[in-house]
């Protein structure tokens, strides 16, 4: 295996044996998603014209650098413009690795011949790396053998890795599109450890719907930092897409003209969700609570309820959907159904020989700990939120928001970087 | 979702505010009169009298000049020094970097466990007991994560170091004495005067300080258009911070100096503040020492280990367990255990602990300082907020002042 580190500062020959100069830099080129192809070398201490010099003219890399051809014959290189240069803009920065789902820092990268051709495999991020950069190769060896396991060299291919250069466009969104498919709690984590322009580059790429899923795993910082460089309708889209509940602690954020501006954007239905969300305090039940359930009137029978929850709106935005609230015509909870006993219940029968009519609930001010001890006491999925004086079932409170509050979620553990945030 | 402060009594909101305005100045004052702070201008006044200010006031200069240039840094970049260094000049020089801040914010977290052992010792409870007992209970807090609202207690305890301004009312100086020897540069050549003029330095323009500002600015994620109001918060922060020391150094002047008492230790430290407190001067003063090395002990070996992580990549945050982050756990461990037994070891001389290891902060700061400069000055990196010529020329020479007291310390010592 050939390491990027090996190489630079090393002479580079041409076929008679005349230095041409000292390696400088690896230029690849990194458009095509999977494989980088070695595309030139950076030389100095070389003359001018030899700069750049084309790839097809590397004889070998290892054990040293030579050409194909006489130096006389050597053809420079003319830059495309998407060239990455490896010393320049991969080695000792941050990455993400895909696969390992975190952020790391490059160490090495690793260079391969294949045929006639060189390319970048991968990157090396692992602590032999770094020895191999200080020049203590023989050490690691020697530590491995003292403690008689061997230093892993972790290289992850090139294909898993995410480069994350704000100011390159082209890079940024292949980047993107490598790390949309990491779970969102992920990529939240990735970001929160990265630099603002970065992160904020990145995310702003992402498609409404992943954004808003990222942005419900992520800290306030972030979530305002985002929001706050989308332009105001995006911003009321991708608020349209988050969780109401998430939404509202958003906009609860922001200064109030921001966030009235963005309410005002969004449609007319998610706005009256966020808005009465925003009038309970945070640490309420009415402040974790989702409004979107499903619900089916009470008269029904369970085949009609079937047929009428297929079509209702509130049942196909509820993402949870593990219960279903029977309701009478002002709204008033009348009782609740799991969606286990609804599907395997005979079509015919009334509902109200099903439901359970007495559901445990709680009230939009309950404090969101009695929530939690009420979901946990009794092994509940979700926890309907109904108004004390008017019965009126508002929404409800779901298992894994409920367990938020008792076992907060990443950021909320993180102390600051320096403590001083 | 409703703010809750709204509830807050209109009083207890108006302190709060008050709190907020001095925030960074209030954070950047505590840092410099940590523990090894209180120590050092101590000693310095109560052994050279007032002829320390002019001092206090070219350290000024140099401090706000090159936070400044950190917070700069922050802004621009919204990375750490400790990212930037590595991205720019790879494996090697960093890890040299790295050591010397390592070696740096140990002596100083050291300094800090001194602190709490002198502090501890007021109160008459034993260093084996005082040490053991702080160092647990800081990592369990800050492992737990829950450890801000003791920030801000500590903060409290650590406006005791407002009394000494008060003491200094009490028993009015002659300003003119003192305003005459604060502007007479005044030199000595012998090996002490030298060593505390380095610790002086080394404990006002901390290479732990530099960390910490420009990883909060670029936390905070400042909008360069805002920046003006940033760079005054440093400024002010900074230039806070060394009144306070000068009124320490005026204080133990007027007080010990000119009794012929020379601070060796905490309890004639605590003299100083008898005009204001009497007999209570040495609970006082203990207070404040206290307050000062937990609240450092509390973001020292943190703050060295992430920017330790952030060089190298390796995992890093409390929020990933033991087994994810290792060395993360690992450095943090190492660096409180030595530093709690290294104050441990019997009869050594705490006071004289606390202002030596910020003697070595100093010889160490050029080094980073070196550094810095070359990444405040990348055109590449900084743009249109590269270092200006007033900002260079003050920093390169508080660079090379630093070294040229370092160098006639050792030759002073050779010859």
């Amino acid at each position: 295996m050939i390491y990027l580190s090996q190489l630079l500062n090393q002479k580079v020959w041409d076929a008679f044996g005349h230095v041409v100069g000292l390696l400088d830099d690896i230029l690849v080129n990194s458009t095509e998603k999977q494989i980088a192809p070695v595309a030139a070398l950076e030389l100095r201490k070389a003359r001018p014209e030899l700069r750049l010099i084309d790839a097809k003219m590397i004889a070998s890399l290892w054990p040293s650098i030579t050409l194909k051809v006489d130096i006389s014959k050597v053809e420079p290189y003319q830059p495309k413009g998407h060239e990455l240069p490896l010393k320049k803009r991969v080695l000792d920065q941050q990455i993400v690795d895909i696969e390992g789902r975190r952020l790391v820092r490059v160490n090495d990268l690793q260079i391969a011949r294949q045929g006639d051709s060189f390319f970048l495999t991968g990157v090396d991020a692992s602590s032999s790396g770094l020895l191999r950069r200080l020049g203590l190769e023989g050490l690691s060896k020697s530590v491995g053998k003292a403690i008689n396991k061997k230093i892993a060299t972790h290289v992850i291919p090139w294909e898993f890795v995410a480069s994350i250069e704000h100011d390159d466009p082209l890079r940024l969104s292949v980047s993107q599109s490598r790390l949309v498919q990491m779970p969102p709690a992920d990529i939240a984590a990735i970001l929160d450890d990265l630099d603002r322009h970065t992160s904020k580059a990145l995310l702003q790429g992402f498609p409404n719907e992943e954004l808003a899923d990222t942005l419900e795993e992520s800290s306030p910082e972030v979530q305002q930092a985002v929001l706050s460089q989308l332009h105001p309708e995006r911003a009321a889209d991708v608020l349209e897409e988050m969780d109401p509940d998430e939404a509202a602690d958003l906009l609860a954020d922001l200064d109030d003209q921001t966030s009235e501006q963005l309410l005002r954007l969004m449609e007319d239905e998610d706005e009256e969700d966020v808005r009465t969300l925003l009038a309970y305090p945070e640490d309420s039940s009415g402040g974790i609570m989702t409004t979107e359930f499903a619900h089916v009137p009470a008269d029904f029978n369970v085949g009609q309820a079937l047929d009428f929850l297929r079509s209702s709106e509130d049942a196909l935005e509820d993402e949870f959907m593990y219960y279903v609230y029977i309701l009478d015509e002002q709204g008033r909870l009348k009782g609740v159904i799991s969606l286990r006993d609804l599907v395997t219940a005979p079509l015919d029968k009334p509902l109200s020989d099903w439901f359970d009519d007495d559901p445990v609930v709680v009230n939009p001010l309950t404090p969101q700990e009695e929530a939690a001890y009420l979901i946990a006491k009794y092994d509940l999925m979700a926890i309907p939120v109904v108004d004390p004086a008017t019965h009126v079932m508002l929404g409800i409170v779901t298992v894994d928001d409920a367990l938020d509050t008792v076992l907060p979620t990443a950021w909320k553990k993180k102390l600051p970087r320096f403590a001083g945030r | 979702m409703k703010k809750q402060n709204l509830k807050l009594p209109l009083w207890l909101r108006k302190i709060g505010l008050i709190f907020t305005i001095l925030g960074p100045g209030l954070i950047t004052a505590s840092a410099d009169n940590d523990a090894p702070g209180i120590a050092t201008y101590s000693s310095a006044g109560s052994t050279y009298g007032y002829s320390f200010i002019w001092i206090i006031i070219v350290i000024t200069i140099g401090e706000v000049v090159i936070q400044e240039m950190a917070a700069r840094m922050g802004a621009v970049t919204g990375k750490g020094t400790a990212d930037l260094i590595r991205e720019r000049f790879g494996v090697k020089i960093t890890a040299f970097a790295m050591l010397c801040l390592l070696l740096a914010n140990l002596g100083t977290t050291v300094a800090q466990f001194a602190g709490v052992a002198a502090a501890g010792e007021l109160f008459g409870v034993s260093r084996y007991i005082s040490v053991p007992v702080a160092a647990l209970l800081i990592s369990f807090l800050i492992l737990r994560g829950n450890y801000k609202n003791i920030e801000k207690l500590l903060l409290i305890l650590c406006l005791s170091s407002l009394s000494y301004v008060i003491t200094v009312f009490l028993i009015k100086p002659d300003w003119g004495l003192v305003l005459r020897d604060a502007i007479t540069p005044n030199i000595q050549f012998e090996t002490d005067y030298i060593l505390a003029v380095l610790a002086v330095i080394g404990t006002t323009i901390t290479p732990w300080g530099i960390f910490y500002l420009q990883a909060s600015v670029a936390d905070r994620g400042t909008d360069m258009a805002k920046y003006g109001q940033t760079r005054l918060d440093v400024m002010f922060g900074s230039a806070w911070g060394n009144i306070i020391s000068a009124f320490i150094i005026i204080t133990t002047a007027a007080t010990l100096f000119t009794a012929g008492i020379q601070v060796n230790d905490a309890q004639t430290a605590a003299l100083a503040l008898r005009p204001l407190a009497g007999e209570w001067s040495s609970l006082l003063f203990a207070i404040g020492l206290l307050g000062a090395s937990l609240l450092a002990v509390s973001v020292l070996p943190l703050a060295t280990t992430y920017a330790f992580c952030e060089a190298f990549g390796f995992e890093r945050g409390l929020n990933r367990p033991m087994r994810d982050a290792p060395i993360f756990y690992g450095i943090f461990g190492v660096i409180t255990m030595v530093s709690m037994l290294v104050v441990l070891i019997p009869g050594l001389p705490l006071f004289r602990i606390m202002v030596l290891s910020q003697s070595l902060n100093a010889i160490l700061l050029p080094v980073l300082l070196i550094l810095v400069l070359i990444l405040a000055n990348d055109h590449q990196l900084m743009g249109k907020w590269k270092n200006g010529t007033v900002a260079n020329v003050l920093s390169i020479g508080m660079t090379v002042l630093i070294f040229i007291v370092t160098v006639v310390l050792f030759a002073g010592e050779l010859l």
